[in-house]
């Protein structure tokens, strides 16, 4: 069932060519901007200062990973939000809700549609990153990453439910959203260094499992292991069970609420 | 043990009851404002304690007003709403505990066109249905074929769903609605915005499904004609109550044929209508001529008075003609008032 959703939502998003060519080139748009932009205020390339808080001294290197790690953890709540919204106006939610698979099913397979979909895409946008500012990648290295970062998805995954609970009870939910999605821009430190915030904020952080994961894949490009950062896997292995409990209580409570009110349309 | 077995040889004899659907003082009330924890809302109530129950094989229809509450017993019924109070049974299965086991053998075809994947085709929208409906695999390529030769879209089956015309996405989702071969369908508001020629041929196609499928049928309309021609017992809901439940032929027994009288008139301002001392409605106008046709149950002794009445509001009568009764005209004795006022 699963796969089903899967399979619709990639048919549907890659039948228009032009929309991937679009998504592509957005996501290429902003990496450059922040690039340049914090070249600009670095004065180059390479910071001894940010070398000196994370271990990263290449900006370009430090961006472009905590950038594509930023848009893929945020695709699942943006498939809960504007996915489910979709499917309400399109008047095709109750028609999934009515068949005999589970609603928290359907859900996630929307959610891992999106997520596949734009690590696709953000795969494209780091490659082409990657060439453009000259950063070495290995496969090795990128199969390294791939446990913190697939951690991270999980938790996101899970977390996610509690938006798409609340699009079935509030419907117009986008905005608010919006303002978590970059608030965990500025908070999981993706494109500066957390170091320069206040300790309440680099506290708040910590309950982001983004932080952790960026901060894990940096330091395995920076030639360090997972034995450098085992604080952060630890944070990263507690927020995936407290991610997904919040979000499926969150997520049933809402449900139930709907089922009162009616999932209803737009 | 033996427990065990009699409660489910027990639950088995329900689920295999003569009746298909089952309402016993069902009630639904909704919030004016989502029901968060410690804010106080106010409720309204939108179904009002109806008891029904429909045979395996028959095609019941709830026929009411736009708001009457057809929709939401729908809902109710097919596990979308939590009914406030009274119980719903589906073969057997009541509504609020087992949702899912009567997800598997009931199916819907909702109101508007809206209910398919447009940029989806109409063989891939089908392919996704039986996935989440877990037809078996080996299944799935033959039913969605015989669905699509059924409504006859099979032609135009890898075609887009946007570029279907409104009585097309109808057939499909009727197809769809039949992919986990229900036992019991519920069509709501099925030929709502359909040309005559689709319309007609959903008509069919659903008394086929009775007749010769064997299937339970359950729609809404509110299209009296319609109801009469193709259901075999009709419930009347009006405000979130059944006032009459019968044969169609039953239901119009209600009104004498002596009492029933269509006025065709003109210079009608139907707000004056409305204080109308007398059980009639508008039930067609004619915009390019201004002429109305009116149905009014009134006896020998009314009838002068009702047209005298219309004169003295400056209305010109064209015609008074005893008719044949109708639904309509069931609608009108019960309620004061036509379907669509």
């Amino acid at each position: 069932m699963i796969l089903a959703v899967v399979e619709k939502e990639f048919r549907m998003f890659f039948r228009y060519p032009l929309r991937v060519i679009s998504s592509i080139l957005v996501g290429i748009v902003f990496l450059l901007q922040f690039v340049y932009f914090g070249q600009a205020v670095l004065g180059g390339r390479y910071s001894a200062l940010l070398e000196a808080s994370t271990g990263m001294g290449d900006y370009p290197t430090y961006a472009l990973i905590g950038y594509v790690l930023w848009w893929v953890s945020v695709s699942p709540m943006e498939a809960y939000v504007w996915g489910v919204r979709r499917e309400l106006q399109r008047g095709t939610f109750e028609t999934n809700v009515l068949s005999p698979s589970r609603l928290t099913g359907l859900l996630f397979g929307l959610a891992l549609s999106w997520l596949l979909m734009d690590s696709a895409l953000m795969a494209v946008v780091f490659a082409l990153g990657a060439a453009l500012f000259d950063i070495p990648v290995t496969i090795p290295l990128l199969l390294k990453s791939l446990p913190a970062i697939i951690a991270s998805l999980v938790a996101f995954l899970g977390f996610g439910f509690i938006f798409a609970g609340l699009v079935m009870l509030l419907k117009n939910i986008g905005p608010f959203a919006q303002i978590f999605e970059f608030a965990m821009l500025f908070l999981s430190g993706v494109f500066f260094p957390l170091a320069v915030m206040p300790d309440w904020v680099i506290s708040l952080s910590k309950l982001f499992p983004l932080t952790h994961s960026v901060n894990i894949v940096r330091t395995l490009f920076a030639g360090g292991g997972y034995s450098d950062v085992g604080s952060s896997l630890l944070w990263l292995l507690a927020l995936i069970p407290l991610y997904w409990g919040i979000g499926y209580l969150l997520f049933r409570w809402a449900e139930r609420t709907t089922r009162v009110i009616g999932y209803g349309g737009y | 043990m033996k427990a065990m077995f009699l409660f489910a040889g027990v639950k088995w004899v329900r689920g295999c009851g003569m009746w298909a659907v089952e309402a016993e003082d069902l009630r639904k009330s909704y919030p004016k404002k989502i029901p968060l924890p410690f804010r106080r809302v106010e409720w309204v109530e939108a179904v009002r304690g109806i008891s029904f129950r429909v045979r395996r094989g028959e095609l019941f229809g709830l026929l009411g007003p736009n708001g009457a509450g057809k929709t939401t017993t729908i809902k109710m019924l097919t596990t979308l709403l939590e009914p406030s109070g009274g119980t719903a049974r589906i073969l057997g299965l009541d509504v609020r505990r087992n949702a899912r086991e009567i997800r598997r053998r009931i199916n819907l075809v909702a109101e508007g066109e809206r209910t398919l994947y447009w940029r989806l085709s109409a063989y891939e929208n089908l392919k996704y249905f039986a996935r989440i409906y877990y037809v078996p695999k080996d299944e799935e390529r033959e039913r969605i074929e015989r669905l699509l030769k059924l409504v006859g879209l099979w032609e135009r089956r890898n075609d887009l769903v946007m570029n279907f015309s409104r009585g097309m996405k109808q057939r499909l989702a009727i197809a769809k609605a039949l992919i986990n071969d229900p036992e019991v369908l519920f069509l709501d508001e099925p030929t709502l915005g359909l040309d005559v020629q689709s319309a007609i041929f959903v008509r069919e196609f659903i008394r086929r499904l009775v007749d010769e499928d064997g299937k339970t049928v359950l729609l809404t309309t509110h299209y009296m004609a319609e109801a009469e021609r193709l259901c075999d017992r009709i419930a009347i809901i009006d405000h979130g109550k059944i006032i009459a439940l019968d044969t169609p032929k039953g239901l119009k027994k209600l009104v004498r044929e002596e009492e029933t009288i269509e006025i065709r008139a003109k210079n009608i301002e139907p707000e004056k209508m409305s204080s109308s001392p007398f059980k009639m409605a508008v039930i067609e106008r004619n915009p390019e001529t201004g002429v109305l046709r009116l149905r009014a149950q009134v006896d020998e002794e009314e009838l002068p008075k009702l047209v005298e009445w219309l004169v003295r509001r400056g209305v010109k009568v064209l015609s008074v003609e005893r008719r044949e009764p109708t639904l309509e005209d069931v609608f009108i004795k019960l309620t004061g008032r036509g379907l669509r006022d």
